[in-house]
């Protein structure tokens, strides 16, 4: 925690040069929200397709009307699924593309470079990385919302297990935006988490190509865990 | 001129540096030699402060390196170049943007000032028509001149080569060699070369310091080591039947 510390506090430097770090965000944003954005895509339209086909099948009861199965689907998405699942699977995507790529760079004495050229590496290299994922990510997930609802029409219109009107009034019925600031807050959390825990055991990779690979691995699995144990916390705080 | 004084390291407990005490001067290539775990690349480290060390001091003319704040030891940084074994080009830049880095980040030239240096810099490591290779399309000797070319490119006052002949054919260690001494004494820099090929000492020594068991054990110049009662570098030096030959011969 301590190490963890003392590299976010070299991360969170001024940059050197604006203009390289301006540059570099844009580059990041392409890579880790951009790239990812095809992924999200198809997860989050099965995940809306899926909660409606659950949803439908499981109301047996008369009493419970069509239009609870949108109602779910927005709710489902909104809250839990598009800012955590999503944030789960860009910790497994973009967490392990950061380690290796920033462990790469320590076994190869790049970051060394770096630093013989009296550039601060922390920053050079993660700074840019938490900046894009905190920018990018609160509109990706966004995105995944819509994308899970539109699952979940095309699934009621494709099926006819709920008629579409009913599942558009669901989704419409009781909105409150508190839910996606509350998705978004997350995001923004998870954002962090995603970048940084990565960097961190990339930074201090020790070895060759199989340290690399290890600390990837640590990678994915200490944010995911900590992504889970957050998510807990900020619902405690925000929803309770 | 860099001036090192007392300066020990160990690593959990294992002493892998002690008391060593070295001045390596300016206008001069530098070698350190010592065979493999003697800690010659620590020593180096532990000098532009990678590592830092147990105890001692390095000082950088008349600035005591190890006693420096982050933001003092990165403006004396800027004055350093380093060619590293392994080379350390950024694979995700082309070769006219590895050498330019530095550049960007610390010089004040414009697009065109940049790019002439590069050139320049490119030119002079005798490499030209690769500026917009990236380092995984050109072979491992035209690697080593682009981590030249990018050490040199902010006209540094101190030039650090580890094992720069590393992986080369004979050929192209020399060519290595005598691109490094050249540009030292083109721009009067002081040079540290860790090495332990015999050829370059023979060739580019100035002045050889030999580390052994941590320690440094032997100092002189590539005349004098050849004629060395010192055993352990003796030892060293004549492990090769050619360095043996060469020896039988110079007597």
């Amino acid at each position: 925690m301590g190490q963890f510390s003392i590299l976010m506090a070299r991360t969170f430097k001024k940059p050197e040069k604006m203009k390289i770090f301006y540059r570099q965000l844009m580059f990041e944003i392409d890579s880790l929200g951009i790239g990812s954005l095809g992924i999200i895509a198809i997860i989050s339209f099965f995940m809306g397709a899926v909660i409606t086909i659950q949803t439908a099948s499981n109301i047996d009861s008369a009493l419970i009307p069509a239009y609870t199965v949108g109602f779910t689907v927005r709710q489902s998405m909104i809250l839990e699924f598009a800012p955590t699942i999503i944030a789960l699977i860009l910790a497994g995507k973009v967490g392990s593309n950061i380690a290796s790529e920033i462990g790469t760079m320590r076994v190869s004495e790049q970051i060394d470079a770096l630093e013989i050229m009296g550039i601060n590496s922390a920053s050079y290299l993660i700074l840019p990385k938490i900046t894009a994922a905190m920018l990018i990510n609160p509109f990706l997930v966004i995105i995944s919302m819509f994308i899970g609802m539109a699952g979940g029409y095309l699934v009621s219109w494709g099926t006819g297990m709920i008629p579409t009107s009913e599942y558009i009034y669901g989704l419409e019925y009781d909105f409150k935006v508190f839910s996606v600031y509350y998705a978004v807050i997350k995001t923004i959390f998870f954002a962090f988490i995603i970048t940084a825990v990565p960097s961190y055991y990339g930074y201090f990779t020790k070895g060759g190509s199989l340290a690399v690979g290890a600390a990837s691995t640590k990678a994915v699995v200490a944010s995911s865990i900590i992504i889970l144990i957050i998510n807990y916390i900020l619902t405690q705080l925000l929803l309770v | 001129m860099i001036k090192i004084e007392n300066v020990s390291k160990a690593f959990n407990g294992e002493q892998i540096l002690s008391d060593i005490n070295v001045t390596y001067e300016k206008g001069k290539t530098n070698l350190i030699i010592g065979a493999s775990g003697s800690g010659k690349s620590v020593l180096t480290k532990c000098t532009v402060g990678l590592i830092k060390p147990d105890s001692g001091k390095v000082f950088f003319d008349d600035r005591e390196f190890t006693s420096l704040n982050t933001q003092e030891r990165q403006e004396v940084r800027t004055e350093i170049g380093m060619l590293f074994q392994g080379n350390a080009l950024f694979d995700s830049l082309t070769i006219e943007q590895n050498v330019m880095f530095p550049l960007q980040m610390h010089s004040s030239m414009n697009a065109e000032e940049m790019k002439e240096r590069v050139d320049f810099c490119l030119k002079r490591v005798q490499l030209e028509g690769v500026n917009h290779k990236y380092p995984a399309e050109i072979s491992g000797g035209m690697q080593k001149r682009v981590a030249l070319a990018r050490a040199i490119a902010m006209k540094p006052k101190y030039l650090f080569c580890d094992e720069p002949n590393s992986g080369l054919d004979p050929q192209t260690s020399i060519v290595i060699d005598q691109l490094i001494s050249e540009i030292t004494k083109e721009n009067d820099m002081t040079t540290i070369i860790v090495t332990h090929d015999m050829n370059s000492v023979m060739e580019i020594g100035e002045k050889v310091i030999f580390i052994h068991k941590g320690k440094k054990w032997w100092e002189g110049d590539s005349e004098t080591i050849l004629t060395t009662d010192n055993q352990e570098l003796s030892d060293f030096v004549f492990a090769s039947s050619v360095m043996k030959r060469l020896a039988r011969s110079s007597k």
